[in-house]
């Protein structure tokens, strides 16, 4: 009965063996990884994040990479899941030669990975918009989008500011991302002297919503603002607002501007406001990039790229800019770039290492996504 | 205003698409003793393949849901030379767990080909439906409550008053005897699953202009499906119906009183509160086996 | 416990072998990183398959939310340690109550029904369990999970270095391997496995059912509490989308791969379902279809998973060591050929629905006696068997067992008092050996033997007098259908029972094998055995019968003496009006 011994040996020479498929790259590139969730349920998003990295590298190495040496990227797949992501992200550590890692955008998994993250010392980018990720005092993380108390501030501004509003509903899902979305709305919202008439969660994947609209209905806001991730979910309650006669403003999170939403719901997302980190009529990188991605995926990118692309050509400056890829110096290249220019926008990162401060409002023009305007803070 | 009627009419709707992939289910409990978890699944496929004769091929409606229809019976007899006929002298537990396999594979098959982002299929009506006093009548619920009524009907019918009906009863009683007696018992067998699937297949078609069409609304539908045949009663007819209805009611008066984010919690809730105070569920018999 | 002394000192010493190896690797293993990270993952997730091992595998009951437990294990290690500051074993331990607890808490209000149901209400409660981690975000922390888990200094172990830390949890698996292993032979383990092979037999041999699927559920509730609480302190973050239902579904693929009966098996199942993903990462997508499509393919091809291929191909059944054994006990119990009343039935009545079974029998055995009881197919003897045994409830009148009225009793509790039975259609325990079969007839509660050694010579003894000592390692299964037959009645002696009811122990048997079940019946006679039998071959009936009971459509029509009874014109004319069938 040696077999537990059996067993850890077993487990050493078929780890040995799964190191081994790692496929070994020219010595001389500056490597970058990157854990994408090229399986599971957000595989489409992966392969945006995968494709839009992978521009990224193209662009820098056209540019001609960085201390003489090219660009290369090394990629794990996440399976969408928390273990899934503390493996994959262990393993790119393992390697020893990465300069730095882009990880998720679900804010999830971004904490899973936090603890080993701040043990790798290395930069690690990520795009998952939970506020409270860039608060742990890890060093070594830099936020390539906005966050989401910027996405509140900027949705409560918007609405209270331009569109006049006052009785807001807010309902978002009961997922990290849309609770924590609720909470820095709901905060926003009292700095403008605002108290929300509804806060309504609800999990993700309902067939029907109408309990929730009619909680709207009931409270008789005038405006209403979601943060839900899923596009069926949108669709559905966009669908059950207009049976039941509520028409009062919707500013969502940026699932309601989504290729998928606006494929699902139709006429009845016309006239909706969404956030959204990513517009091509933004600025001109947008613009750049929008055309590089359209080209290479055949269909218009949106926010699960173009933070990638972001990261890596910040990665690649940084490394120019300090002269070396030795991490510590790196991050104070980051640290000290002032007014990068990328496709999501103007970064300057803070000693949080969140990068970008505003949002764009983008308004769904009978069935078009039109660029309102950008709305930035200072802090 | 009262919000009441509205909810009872969404409630409705909601359990009638429980209760239908509730019948299907408990056929195969009757003629198969199989307790099918891929029930769901029936519904995904059904919905996906509609996709595709209507979207992908552009045929008529109605051409395109009797393909779709016999497909599924098609799939529903295949499903079953693999995940039943192998394992039949084995228990229900083999089976049980062969039928989850079976979903891991089917959803993840389908994820596969057609990836995550969900597919639109319209319904039968263009209109969304029209008012009546306070209450918004959706016109795909009431097409589903329309057609799963007549369902019913058809399988009450088809049960109680033919030979087909007796023949398939006596099957799931008892199937040594049933076959000395001349019934074909493998052909019954497997007619009921090609049905079950059909009938999935049926309701995936028609939840999908509420729903959309993912791999999602398989275990959407079918977890509530299986809940809805234990409250009603395992392996009854009648049960599977009114434990549709009770818990698309339930659900969705829970969810508007009680508590939106445990709004599926009630269901399960019911659910032990069954087993505890009346385990036969409310239409079935008590179970004994033969010694 | 069959185990000699040696091999004890032999377990034993691949224990402390196993453990030693264990920590030799865990202190070499890597401080941090991934292969430490998939070693973890492994060792954790081993512990909570062992579980499902128990409640699947040894006692057959289909559960669906094991992840729930793990979440909850792991939960009430983060929180307690995270939020409420307990040193971190004491919530590790918490972990294991609160999960025996709630795993005992289901199994009361679902394990009285059939399989499905148990599958069923694991999802519901698998469902609410993410659910209420997911809502109830003043005290989990919600979607964002719980992250910061510390891990404590134990003696020379810094748990806070990752190697340390697996050490840890490897021991924590051996211990649990063991068990499980060291369980399966027990008689705990044994009541699970007969009830898993068959219920009702398992029931009459007086195990009770019921709360021998109980205690297997909780066992395994706790055990995944367990490795969720190691789980928390290995990753240190955990958050509600690690013990989903699909989850469960992985842990119990682990299981089923591995091969579901065998603890070992389990653990190699868990061990290629935590690297296959990692093997087979450039199937992408289609892996998970690849998954689903083992698991079937497991079932059929596979049912003792990959395991049970190893242990075809290099482990034999071992022949059981059999020294001389003092013969069965049967004598002990010898009256005078008495008027005692063993079995007492008076107006006994049982209607399914409409049709009354048995309307209002009577019926009284002597002590030492053998009583036929008789009647054209349909009479109801065999509902009156399982109304005697407990297996039906009377819808009327009163089983009486040596002056105690039973006729509330459940089958486990008439057991106890000593009323033994065999089946019709055979009834033996098909996973087990024929001496594991007949071991528990040897242990139903209220026998006359104690401990491990004396019941394993009683359960020989008892296949030494059916004479099928020389086959008692072997699979039951694999022996020939008319020697199962002799199993199921050596398992009934080896309970020393009051009274013996055997029904139809003819049914199927040839012309020799019927004079040679004639002879041992002759034999159990002798003894001075109560009996209560039922056969249609009257020439055995003829042989054996000291009294006699006629039913038809039933009703008692006669009731005597063998002679006076055949010759009943009733009997007669029950008889003719149907032939006489031997194969019922």
């Amino acid at each position: 009965m040696a077999l537990s011994r059996r067993f850890a040996l077993g487990l050493i020479s078929a780890a040995a063996l799964a190191g081994s498929l790692v496929p070994a790259a020219a010595e001389d590139t500056i490597k970058i990884g990157m854990a994408a969730p090229l399986t599971g349920v957000a595989a489409e998003v992966g392969h945006f994040q995968q494709a839009g990295a992978e521009l990224g590298i193209e662009r820098v190495n056209a540019e001609g990479g960085a201390l003489g040496r090219k660009f290369e990227l090394v990629i794990e797949d996440d399976q969408t899941t928390n273990p899934g992501i503390v493996l994959a992200f262990s393993r790119l550590i393992n390697r020893g030669d990465l300069v730095a890692v882009l990880a998720s955008l679900r804010s999830t998994q971004v904490n899973a990975i936090s603890a080993d993250a701040k043990r790798a010392g290395i930069p690690v980018f990520f795009g998952g918009t939970d506020p409270s990720l860039t608060q742990n005092g890890n060093p070594w993380f830099f936020r390539t989008r906005p966050n989401d108390s910027f996405s509140a501030k900027v949705i409560a501004d918007y609405g209270v500011n331009t569109l006049g509003k006052k009785k807001w509903a807010i309902v978002h899902s009961t997922d990290a991302f849309g609770t924590a979305g609720a909470k820095a709305l709901t905060a926003s919202l009292k700095a403008l002297g605002i108290e929300p008439v509804l806060v309504q969660g609800f999990n993700n994947s309902q067939a029907d919503m109408t309990p929730i609209v009619l909680a709207v209905r009931q409270s008789g806001a005038d405006i209403i603002a979601s943060y839900t991730p899923l596009e069926t979910d949108v669709a559905v309650l966009a669908r059950q607002f207009k049976q039941f006669g509520i028409n009062a403003p919707w500013v969502g999170s940026a699932s309601v501007a989504s290729t998928t939403a606006l494929q699902l719901a139709g006429p009845a997302l016309h006239g909706t406001f969404a956030v959204a980190d990513y517009n091509s009529a933004a600025n001109d990188e947008a613009k750049v990039y929008f055309d590089a991605f359209s080209k290479k995926v055949g269909r218009p990118p949106d926010y699960t790229s173009a933070w990638t692309y972001d990261s890596i050509r910040l990665i690649a400056e940084a490394v120019k800019k300090a002269g070396s890829t030795e991490p510590a110096k790196v991050r104070e290249a980051l640290l000290s770039l002032k007014d990068f220019k990328g496709a999501e926008g103007t970064y300057n990162f803070d000693q949080n290492g969140d990068g970008l401060r505003g949002y764009n409002i983008v308004r769904n023009d009978k069935g078009t996504i039109v660029f309102e305007r950008h709305i930035a803070f200072d802090k | 205003m009262s919000l009441l009627p509205q909810l009872l009419f969404t409630g409705i709707g909601i359990g009638s698409i429980y209760a239908m992939v509730a019948l299907g289910f408990v056929l195969l409990i009757r003629s198969a003793n199989v307790v099918n978890f891929a029930q769901g699944e029936f519904s995904m496929l059904g919905a996906y393949a509609m996709v595709i004769l209507l979207t992908g091929f552009g045929l008529n409606y109605f051409v395109s849901l009797g393909l779709a229809v016999v497909a599924m019976a098609i799939f529903g007899v295949v499903f079953a030379s693999i995940t039943y006929w192998p394992l039949r002298d084995r228990g229900q537990i083999p089976v049980i767990i062969s039928t989850i396999g079976a979903t891991i594979l089917l959803s993840n098959l389908i994820l596969a080909t057609y990836g995550p982002s969900p597919e639109v299929l319209p319904g039968l009506f263009d209109g969304a439906g029209f008012l009546v006093g306070n209450v918004f009548m959706d016109s795909q619920y009431l097409t589903i409550i329309a057609v799963t009524a007549v369902l019913v009907g058809l399988q009450y019918l088809i049960f109680e008053k033919t030979m087909v009906g007796k023949k398939l009863q006596a099957t799931s009683q008892d199937k040594e005897m049933a076959s000395l007696l001349g019934i074909p018992v493998i052909a019954m067998i497997f007619g009921t699953f090609a049905y079950s699937a059909a009938l999935g297949g049926l309701a995936g078609i028609l939840v999908a202009p509420i729903l959309f069409v993912s791999v999602g609304i398989g275990p959407l539908i079918a977890l509530k499906a299986f809940a809805a045949n234990i409250i009603g009663g395992f392996g009854s007819i009648p049960g599977a119906i009114c434990g549709g209805l009770i818990i698309g009611i339930v659900e969705t008066l829970g969810a508007s009183y009680i508590s939106v984010p445990y709004k599926d919690a009630f269901a399960f809730l019911m659910l032990l509160a069954v087993l505890l105070v009346r385990p036969q569920g409310l239409f079935g018999e008590r179970i004994a086996e033969k010694a | 416990m069959t185990r000699t002394a040696s091999s004890t000192g032999r377990t034993a010493l691949y224990g402390i072998l196993a453990l030693a190896a264990v920590i030799a690797v865990a202190l070499l293993a890597p401080t941090q990183g991934y292969y430490l990270n998939i070693m973890m993952q492994a060792a954790t997730y081993a512990i909570a398959v062992a579980g499902v091992v128990i409640v699947l595998g040894y006692c057959g009951q289909l559960a669906l939310c094991q992840a729930a437990f793990l979440g909850i294990g792991a939960y009430c290690v983060a929180l307690g340690t995270v939020d409420y500051g307990l040193p971190f074993f004491v919530a590790l331990a918490l972990g294991v109550v609160v999960t025996s607890i709630g795993g005992i808490f289901l199994g009361l209000a679902t394990l009285r029904l059939g399989g499905h149901y148990l599958a069923m209400v694991t999802i519901g409660f698998q469902m609410i369990v993410t659910m209420v981690l997911t809502n109830w975000i003043s005290f989990t922390r919600g979607p964002d999970g719980v992250s910061g888990v510390e891990r404590p200094v134990l003696g020379p172990l810094e748990l806070g270095i990752g190697s340390h830390y697996l050490a840890l949890c490897l021991a924590f698996l051996v211990g649990v391997t063991f068990y499980a292993a060291s369980l399966k032979a027990s008689r705990l383990g044994r009541a699970m496995q007969a009830v898993r092979d068959n219920e009702l037999a398992a029931s009459t041999c007086g195990i009770d059912v019921f709360r021998t699927k109980t205690i297997a559920f909780g066992i395994s509730a706790a055990l995944g509490g367990l490795g969720g609480g190691l789980f928390a302190g290995a990753f240190s973050y955990i958050s509600p989308d690690q013990f989903t239902f699909n989850e469960s579904i992985v842990l119990l693929t682990m299981a089923l791969l591995g091969g579901v009966q065998s603890p070992v098996g389990a653990l190699l199942g868990t061990v290629l379902l935590v690297l296959l993903p990692e093997w087979l990462r450039f199937l992408r997508q289609a892996y998970l279809a690849v998954y689903g499509a083992a698991v079937i393919a497991i079932m059929i091809f596979l049912p003792r998973g990959v395991w049970g291929l190893v242990a075809d191909r290099f482990f034999k059944a071992a022949p059981v060591e059999t020294g001389p054994v003092p013969p069965l006990p049967l004598l002990s119990r010898k009256g005078e050929a008495s008027k005692e009343i063993v079995l007492d039935i008076s107006g006994l009545a049982k209607h399914f629905g409409g049709l009354k079974a048995l309307d209002g029998v009577d019926m009284a055995v002597r002590k030492g006696s053998v009583h036929a009881l008789i009647g054209p197919n349909g009479s109801g003897k065999t509902t009156m068997v399982n109304v005697i045994t407990g297996l039906y409830v009377a819808t009327a009148g009163s089983v009486k067992l040596l002056g105690r009225d039973v006729t509330s009793f459940a089958p486990h509790e008439r057991a106890k008092l000593g009323m033994c039975r065999t089946y019709q259609n055979i009834r033996v325990f098909r996973g087990l050996s024929v001496l594991e079969n007949v071991t528990i007839g040897a242990e139903r509660d209220g026998n006359d033997v104690a401990g491990a050694q004396a019941t394993r010579e009683r359960a020989l003894a008892a296949l030494d007098f059916v004479g099928l000592r020389d086959v008692a390692g072997l699979p039951v299964g694999d022996l020939p259908y008319g020697h199962q037959r002799y199993v199921e009645i050596a398992r009934a002696l080896a309970g020393s029972p009051e009274i013996l009811l055997l029904d139809e122990p003819a049914a199927g048997l040839n012309l020799t094998e019927k004079g040679e079940m004639a002879a041992l019946l002759k034999r159990l006679k002798g003894h001075g055995l109560t009996i209560v039998i039922i056969d249609h071959d009257m020439k055995l009936i003829e042989q054996v019968a000291d009294h006699i009971t006629v039913l038809n459509f039933g009703k008692r029509i006669a009731d005597g003496e063998p002679r006076a009874v055949l010759a009943h014109p009733e009997v007669i004319a029950a008889y003719l009006g149907e032939p006489r069938n031997e194969a019922a």
